[in-house]
Parts: C-alpha cells; sequence; structure tokens
C-alpha cells in the first residue's frame, strides 16, 4: 500500500535525535569505526528539493526533431497568450543554451538556467533526463513521500525513513549530527530514527534563550532544563521520549552552532554579500550550507554536519507558468536557483573545497506534456541535476517520448532495455551517487538503503547499470 | 470505561475546555463551574450552547490576517467554535497570504469557515466548492472546457473528502474520476462582487466532447453499479459540482462503509484526542452520532466527548508504551499559554509590551504555524511533524519570552502561586498545578524543578516577596516547566 504523507510524518520517527548519548559510549560501536572507510569522508552532499513538480519538458527541450520529440512539443506547448512554447530561434525571447546528448541529439536547457552555463561547459553539470519510477502518482504528497523514502511499491521494510537517513543511521551514532536540514522541519530523506538530524533556518537565530533579569542563574538554569530532558529521554511513552531527545540535541546544537554565522561572515565577507545581494530563499539557505561547510572543513569543535537538505516552492504551476518570458513564474524559479547554485559552488571552490561538494536537485514530478491555458497539470519523468567539480557533465539517459503519451497525457515510464526511450528510475541516481560519492558497498546499499522491489518487476533499476550511471 | 452517563471531575471540564478551546483560561472554569459533578453528556451539551459568532479578519498582508484572528482566538468568546475552525482552516487549506490586493477574498473565506464549522460537514464542502479564495487558490477560476484543470478535482478527492486510500489502505478513486471532476468544474468564474458562477461558454458539455465519454463517476466501483454514477441527472450545467459532491458523500470503501464520514471522523479524532484512532472508535463515533447520514459536525464532537476516547490523553504518570499524548499545535500553545496565564498582548501588533519581545506573529511563523497561512493545500503536519530543532527552540524562545515578561508587569506569577510559600518543593507542586500539568512529572522530574528553586539545596527557602528571588526563581521555575516536554503535549 502506498502510505500518504500523513501516514509518512506520523511514522517517521524522529525528527532530531535518537537515543543521546556520550559520545564517549560509542568508542566501541563497528559502525562508527567502520565509518572511516565506507563514510562521505571529508566530502559534502548537498540535496535541492524542487517543490511541487517542475515542469521537465520545459527546463530540457528538443530542439531536433530526430525521434519526432521537437514536433511533439511544438503540438503540445502553444505559443500567444499563456503559451508556453519555447522557441530557440525567437529573437524576442532569452536564448536556450544548446546542449547534445550522447546521441548526438540536440537539446535546450531553459533560458532562465543560463548561470548554469559557465559550470555546464566546465564539464560540472550532469542532466539526468527521464527519471521517475514505475506506476507513478500524481499527487504531491504521494510522489514527495516516495522519493523521499525511496520507495515506490510501499515495502514496509523501509517505510517512514528517509533513502538517505537510511544511510546516516548506519554510519553514524544515536547523537553525532552529520545532517542538518534548512527549514524548520527535517528533510524526509533525512528522518531516521538511528542518528540525529537538525533542523534549522538562520544560524544566527539559533541560540538558546537566556533570561537577562539575572545572569547568575543561567547555568542552573540550563542544567535543570537538560536534567528535566533527560528523564524525558528515559520515559517509555514514544512521544515523551521523541520530546526528550529532541530537546537535547536541540539543547546541544544552540550550543555549537550559532558561532558559525560569525566566523563565516568575519571570513568570507564578500561571498556573504553576495549571497545576500541575490536576496532569494534558495541564496539564503545556501548560504547557510556554506556557513557550515565552512566550519566543517575549519575542524570547528562540535560541528561535524557534511549531508544537507533544501527545498525552493512554487513549482506547482498549473496556472500563469510563462515559458521563456522572464517576467514568468517558470523562469524566474529557474533563473534564482541558478543563480544561488553558480554562487554557491564559487564559494566553495574559493574556500578550497570545491573538489569536495557535489548536489543533487530533484522534483516530485514532471508535469502534465500538454498545456492547460497557461500552466500545466501535474506529470510522470523530468530530469534531476547532479552537480559538482567532481561530477562528470554531460547528458545522461533519455529524453522520455513525448511523442507516445498514455492516456493520461504523460509520458510513459520504460525499463525495457531495448526501449530508445528507456527511462531512468531515480533509485539509480541515488545509488550512484551512494556508491560513488558516499562510498558505500554496493552490497550494502542494496540490503539496507535501496532494496530491490519484491512486487512489480523486481531489481529493473539496479540490474542494468549497477549504480554506475556514470556522472561521478 | 464509561459512557456518556459518566459523572465527571474539574480535573475532566479543564480536559475537555483545553481541547475544545484554548487554555482553558480561569473565567472558562469558573463560567463551567456547575459541571463538575455532572455527566459527559451535560459537559457536551454545554459545549454545544457556548456563543457562536463569525468573525471579520480583513488584512492587507498575512500578518494583518494573523492579527485579527489571533486576537479574537486570545479573547476566547466562542472557543468551540474557534477549535473547530481551526481544523477546517488545515482541511480546507488555502494560503491566504497570496491575496493581498484582494482582502476581501480572505476575510470572506475566514467567514465561510465561521459560518459552516459546526454545521452540515456536506453542505460545507459545497460551500467551498465556489469559495472564492479557493476557487483562485486551487486554479478553479482556471479550469476551462478545452483543457481541464485538475488541481481543484484532485484535491477534494485526496483531501477535502475520500482520501487517496481507505482505512484499509485500498485506493479509493483513479485517474479517470479525476478527469471527470474536473469537467464538471469547468467554467466556474469569480464576478466583481466575489460570487461564483458558471460561465456556460467555458463548461464541459458531452456534446461539445464526446470523445471524453459520459459524464460519471465510479464505474463499477465503490459502491456504484457498472456505468458509474451520472453527475448529470438534473442536466449539464452548474448542478454538477453539487452532484459530484453527493456522489463522493455516498462512496463506499473496502469495508463497504462511507468512506467521507470514516476519513472525516478519523481525522477529528487525530485533531481532538491523538494520532491513528482505531477503525473501531472511528465506526463507534460514526453510529453515535450518524455522522454518516447527518454530516453534522457538533454531533460529531458531542459523540466524541461521550467517548472514553476523548479522555485518553489525560493519562497520569507512569505513562507506558500504551500512553496516549498529542503534541499542542503552535497555536494551542501560544493562545492557550496567554488565556491560562491571564496575558495580554499589546496593540495591533501583537507585541508583549516592555522588551524587545517578538510579536505573536513571529513566535507562530518560528514554530512552523501562521494561522491564515498554512504552507500549502495538504495544511500543516501534524504531531511529530510539528517538532525539530528549530521549532522547539521558537516554542523555548516564546516561552522565555513570556517568563521575562516582568518589566510592565504583564506576567505575575506570584497571582498564581502563593507568595507566601518557601519550601521550594511546594512552590514547585503550585507551578505545576498552575500550568494544568499535576500527575504528568515523575518524582524524579518534579526534584528537578526543586533542584532549580534549591540551587541544588543549597537553599532550602525561599522569600517569593523579595523583588530580585521572586523574578529570579518563580519566573525560572515557570518557564523551566513550560519549556518541559509534558507542556508540549497534551
Amino acid at each position: 500500500m502506498a502510505i500518504t504523507r500523513r501516514e509518512f510524518l506520523k511514522r517517521a520517527g524522529l525528527a532530531t535525535a535518537g537515543t543521546v548519548v556520550a559520545p564517549g559510549l560509542f568508542g566501541g560501536n563497528p559502525w562508527v569505526r567502520n565509518a572511516f572507510a565506507d563514510t562521505i569522508g571529508d566530502r559534502y552532499f548537498v540535496v535541492l528539493f524542487l517543490d511541487g513538480g517542475n515542469d521537465g519538458q520545459n527546463t530540457v527541450i528538443p530542439l531536433d526533431d530526430s525521434a519526432g520529440l521537437l514536433t511533439a512539443y511544438n503540438n503540445n506547448r502553444s505559443t500567444g497568450i499563456g503559451g508556453l512554447r519555447i522557441v530557440p530561434g525567437d529573437t524576442s525571447q532569452p536564448s536556450v543554451i544548446p546542449m547534445v546528448d550522447p546521441n548526438g541529439t540536440a537539446l535546450g536547457l531553459h533560458p532562465g538556467l543560463a548561470s548554469l552555463t559557465s559550470m555546464y561547459d566546465a564539464g560540472n553539470v550532469a542532466i539526468v533526463q527521464g527519471t521517475g519510477y514505475p506506476a507513478y502518482s500524481l499527487s504531491h504528497a504521494e510522489s514527495t513521500t516516495i522519493w523521499e523514502t525511496a520507495n515506490p511499491t510501499g515495502n514496509a521494510t523501509i517505510a517512514g525513513t528517509g533513502w538517505a537517513g537510511r544511510h546516516l543511521a548506519l554510519e553514524y551514532g544515536p547523537s553525532d549530527i552529520y545532517a542538518v536540514t534548512i527549514r524548520d522541519a527535517v528533510a524526509g530523506e533525512f528522518r531516521t530514527a538511528g542518528t540525529s538530524v537538525l533542523a534549522l533556518q538562520s544560524l544566527a537565530d539559533f541560540g538558546f534563550p537566556i533570561d537577562p533579569f539575572d545572569p547568575g542563574d543561567q547555568a542552573i538554569y540550563e542544567e535543570s532544563f537538560q536534567d528535566v530532558y533527560a528523564h524525558a529521554q528515559a520515559s517509555s511513552e514514544p512521544l515523551t521520549t521523541y520530546l526528550g531527545n529532541s530537546g537535547q540535541a536541540t539543547y546541544d546544537s544552540t550550543q555549537s552552532y550559532p558561532p558559525l554565522h560569525a566566523t563565516y561572515v568575519a571570513d568570507r565577507g564578500a561571498f556573504n554579500n553576495a549571497y545576500g545581494a541575490l536576496g532569494t530563499s534558495v541564496s539564503r539557505n545556501l548560504r547557510e550550507v556554506a556557513k557550515m561547510i565552512y566550519g566543517t572543513s575549519n575542524a570547528t569543535p562540535g560541528i561535524s554536519s557534511r549531508f544537507f537538505q533544501l527545498r525552493n516552492g512554487g513549482y506547482d504551476t498549473h496556472a500563469d507558468q510563462g515559458g521563456a518570458d522572464p517576467d514568468g513564474q517558470h523562469y524566474a524559479l529557474h533563473s534564482e536557483v541558478a543563480d544561488a547554485v553558480d554562487l554557491f559552488f564559487q564559494d566553495m571552490s574559493d574556500m578550497g573545497v570545491g573538489n569536495k561538494v557535489t548536489m543533487v536537485i530533484w522534483s516530485e514530478f514532471g508535469r502534465r506534456i500538454p498545456q492547460n491555458s497557461n500552466g500545466t497539470d501535474h506529470g510522470s519523468q523530468g530530469p534531476m541535476f547532479v552537480i559538482g567539480e567532481p561530477v562528470n557533465g554531460g547528458i545522461y539517459g533519455n529524453h522520455p517520448n513525448i511523442a507516445a503519451l498514455d492516456p493520461q497525457e504523460n509520458t510513459v515510464y520504460s525499463q525495457s532495455a531495448l526501449d530508445p526511450f528507456r527511462s531512468t528510475d531515480f533509485r539509480d541516481v541515488f545509488g550512484t551517487l551512494l556508491k560513488h560519492w558516499v562510498n558505500m558497498p554496493e552490497l550494502q546499499i542494496l540490503s539496507d538503503v535501496l532494496p530491490l522491489d519484491t512486487v512489480g518487476s523486481p531489481n529493473e533499476y539496479w540490474q542494468t547499470q549497477e549504480f554506475d550511471m556514470g556522472f561521478l | 470505561m464509561g459512557d456518556l452517563n459518566t459523572v465527571i471531575t474539574e480535573a475532566d471540564v479543564h480536559h475537555i475546555l483545553g481541547r475544545t478551546g484554548y487554555g482553558p483560561a480561569a473565567k472558562d472554569m469558573k463560567r463551567a463551574k456547575h459541571l463538575p459533578g455532572l455527566t459527559r453528556a451535560d459537559a457536551a451539551t454545554y459545549l454545544l450552547g457556548l456563543k457562536r459568532k463569525t468573525l471579520k479578519a480583513k488584512g492587507n498582508t498575512p500578518q494583518e490576517i494573523h492579527d485579527k484572528w489571533m486576537k479574537h482566538l486570545t479573547k476566547g468568546k466562542t472557543p468551540l467554535q474557534d477549535k473547530t475552525v481551526m481544523f477546517f482552516h488545515d482541511h480546507f487549506s488555502v494560503s491566504l497570504g497570496i491575496f493581498d490586493d484582494i482582502p476581501e477574498i480572505a476575510e470572506l473565506h475566514i467567514r465561510n469557515h465561521y459560518e459552516a464549522a459546526l454545521g452540515n460537514f456536506k453542505d460545507y464542502v459545497k460551500r467551498i466548492n465556489t469559495d472564492p479564495a479557493m476557487m483562485l487558490f486551487l486554479n478553479t477560476n482556471r479550469n476551462n472546457k478545452d483543457i481541464p484543470n485538475e488541481n481543484y478535482a484532485r484535491e477534494l478527492c485526496e483531501l477535502f473528502t475520500l482520501g487517496t486510500h481507505d482505512l484499509n489502505g485500498l485506493p479509493n478513486y483513479v485517474q479517470a474520476d479525476v478527469v471527470q471532476i474536473a469537467r464538471a468544474f469547468t467554467g466556474w468564474r469569480i464576478d466583481d462582487d466575489g460570487v461564483a458562477f458558471l460561465q456556460g461558454g467555458q463548461h464541459d458539455t458531452m456534446a461539445e466532447f464526446p470523445a471524453r465519454g459520459p459524464k460519471i463517476l465510479f464505474d463499477n466501483a465503490h459502491g456504484f453499479p457498472p456505468g458509474g454514477a451520472s453527475f448529470t441527472v438534473g442536466g449539464e450545467g452548474a448542478n454538477e459540482i453539487d452532484e459530484v459532491t453527493d456522489i463522493l458523500f455516498a462512496h463506499t470503501d473496502s469495508d463497504g462503509a462511507n468512506t467521507v464520514a470514516r476519513r472525516t471522523i478519523y481525522r477529528m479524532l487525530e485533531y481532538f484526542c491523538y494520532a491513528d484512532p482505531d477503525k473501531t472508535i472511528v465506526d463507534e463515533v460514526i453510529a453515535d452520532s450518524s455522522f454518516d447520514t447527518t454530516w453534522d459536525i457538533a454531533e460529531a464532537i458531542r459523540a466524541m466527548v461521550h467517548n472514553d476516547v476523548f479522555y485518553a490523553t489525560t493519562e497520569a504518570q507512569p505513562f507506558n508504551a500504551s500512553t496516549k499524548k498529542s503534541v499542542k499545535w503552535p497555536v494551542d500553545l501560544v493562545v492557550g499559554t496567554i488565556r491560562m496565564l491571564k496575558l495580554k498582548p499589546q496593540g495591533k501588533e501583537l507585541v508583549h509590551r516592555g522588551g524587545n519581545y517578538l510579536t505573536l506573529y513571529q513566535h507562530t511563523l518560528n514554530m512552523g504555524q501562521t494561522i491564515g497561512n498554512p504552507p500549502s493545500v495538504f495544511g500543516w503536519g501534524w504531531e511529530e511533524a510539528w517538532i525539530s530543532s528549530s521549532t522547539l527552540l521558537a516554542r523555548y524562545t516564546f516561552i522565555r519570552d513570556i517568563a521575562d515578561m516582568r518589566h510592565s508587569g504583564r506576567f505575575k506569577p506570584e497571582k498564581l502561586v502563593d507568595k507566601n510559600l518557601t519550601d521550594p518543593g511546594e512552590i514547585a507542586d503550585a507551578t505545576i498545578a498552575a500550568l494544568g500539568l499535576t500527575d504528568q512529572f515523575t518524582t524524579a522530574e518534579h526534584d528537578e524543578f526543586v533542584d532549580y528553586l534549591s540551587d541544588n539545596g543549597a537553599t532550602l527557602s525561599l522569600d517569593l516577596r523579595d523583588y530580585d528571588v521572586r523574578n529570579t526563581k518563580l519566573h525560572g521555575v515557570f518557564a523551566l516547566v513550560m519549556q518541559s516536554p509534558a507542556f508540549q503535549t497534551q
């Protein structure tokens, strides 16, 4: 059975912490000792979620008609008022970014993504076309949960945990904080009861609140606060334990994380200002990631975060989507992401960790191939992006076959090796990242993180490429 | 075990008023002082008889809407209605912040909730079908016959009525049903006075679109015969959306039970009681209220207050693995605390006077719940989803702000705890009682509060009449109890 988002959230386990125990107790934990061999090591991994269903068809656009794709595109996306068609030769529109896939097919990237051009030209941007999963859901909540849990078939053994959370739980102790979500709730990808995941929106505002009346009372106050939470951690009532764990982990991180803000601002003022000048939510959030990477890379005591997740909202463009028009919604969404991502990687490079950071960008589904009057309804597959200096840039996977839609007018998900439009299961992308970036052994990925489907057509997603898509 | 004839205590009254309102404030308890010693049935009748009125919350920004709404809640003149509206504000979720330039749309939306929330649920769904804020939020006004827009049709099924899956985990509808429902809503528009009407020229007709087939739902499924249920019995046109709604309300699940009744009561039980109630309890409440035929929301609340399920979260320490507790919503924490402590946020923006404090808008925003502006059509995530390091810190900060509010004398714990008490243990007990948490702490937890008050046993007697002692330790112990896990649940 597919689980709903509410059910997922309820089953999800701990938001911020497993059992918080003094780190010293974990010296004997074999997973922690193994960690140095099989983990992300001194590298960083950033996940960016485009929330709402990004229109993949207007993100990677066919530019030649070798398989009838351009004709199909033109038939499904109109021109004129409300029209979403992006016309490469139209000088009244910003120009698309030309690309060529391994078969020699010409493709174009939405003009709003122009800021990614230099990284793309440098071979640091991989675009994986046509990603999805069998029996797609058109529900935002269900599809988001499927991606976050990497569990399209409702496999009970992994239900309720995030795919990256399953990795984290294997490698790190309950009180370790290796993963941070830049928002007010823990990212679905990171959900796990096994280790601590931090959620914060702004490092500068993450201090434990203090009563100025009698500063001399603060020490005993905080000691008592921690004692009260320690009792709750030991409660046999699950919700109380959960609150106890979360509160203790929150308290601990209020002691270590806020100083990262001032250090970054002092040491990296120009980049700090550049993110501020972009002034978007995604630029502000990537700046918080940069502050933490700076902290971890400088071996700041108490800081160990290497996995980050942030989201950008607004992709549910049922109406007023806009095509290549810079005033349109889709253009604005693409440009705010491209501008911020490009700046972030400049920052990483300047910081000396450019070769240590990889980012993956995903969305819960693509959108309907035929447009409605001025927007698009929910669809099936869409492109993913993998970005960073270590990435082997280029086009991976096949463009979905928009010339032969299913009865719901979405592209068909196909895993047949003979199909020239063979789709890419998103788990192949995550699996490749786990194997080649996080250094997880393939057998462990298959046993604990991305177990093969037990219904439908088992292991289709893994057997062809064995988590070696080639972009890393 | 109990039923409608079970006699209730003062603690039960406190619980009933807290779960069906905010707080409760001392004045709420005073107004209900005749209830202890009477029955659950009497309490339910009292609740259903509480005053109701409408709310006019017009504002040009999300904060202005929030502030007017929040002010109404802190006054608490219509508690049952306020609490039920908040459930439906999440259920029929619209982010009203997008209507900056047309505040009338948001005002009407909130008024619709206030008028419908304790009425007939089927009528409520029909009202929401043509609520202008909802029509704009989910693009009904962009739904054209040539290319129907499915946005509203999908959420009508998934979120407002059926749910994607029933309580047994089986699917309730297929994409073809969503497409058909979208046809019914083609051509609905809003006129200059904010009234919905059907623009006939934009409405999908079977004659114009024969390839789309007959206008039917649930072909040979969910209690409907081969050929399905037609939503054009009254002809094609404006009646179709009501007929679609009637069909959804007749849909049956894999047990043959009414799907909408079960899902709605399940969600109301989660809201008023605790997460994941058993199917048998859902069915009990439906049977006791006849919700699957009358759709009377107030009667469903009456049936809950009669049922043991409503009192499960009052269980005392020691807790065990089957103890039921529920995480307070941010609005519960904020409004409930303000009312319980007799505080009065100042000015239009609801700031606590006398210091550098956040507005209530900023506090609830940081806790993850802005009234009037849920994050998406899915509303808010409940229970554990309310809790992260970020939102917990926001809760601690709100509480610290309140406990610090001493300069202008707005928070006066000495009015809640006898300042002649000197024993740290007795002061801790009195504080815990003032916050409605008697029997919610273990002895060991209680002793931590004593350790704080006594500086780990160094001070065996406190003089609360002393300004500095009172302002340090009495304010401090209130903050400590309010920041504890127990105060985050109900």
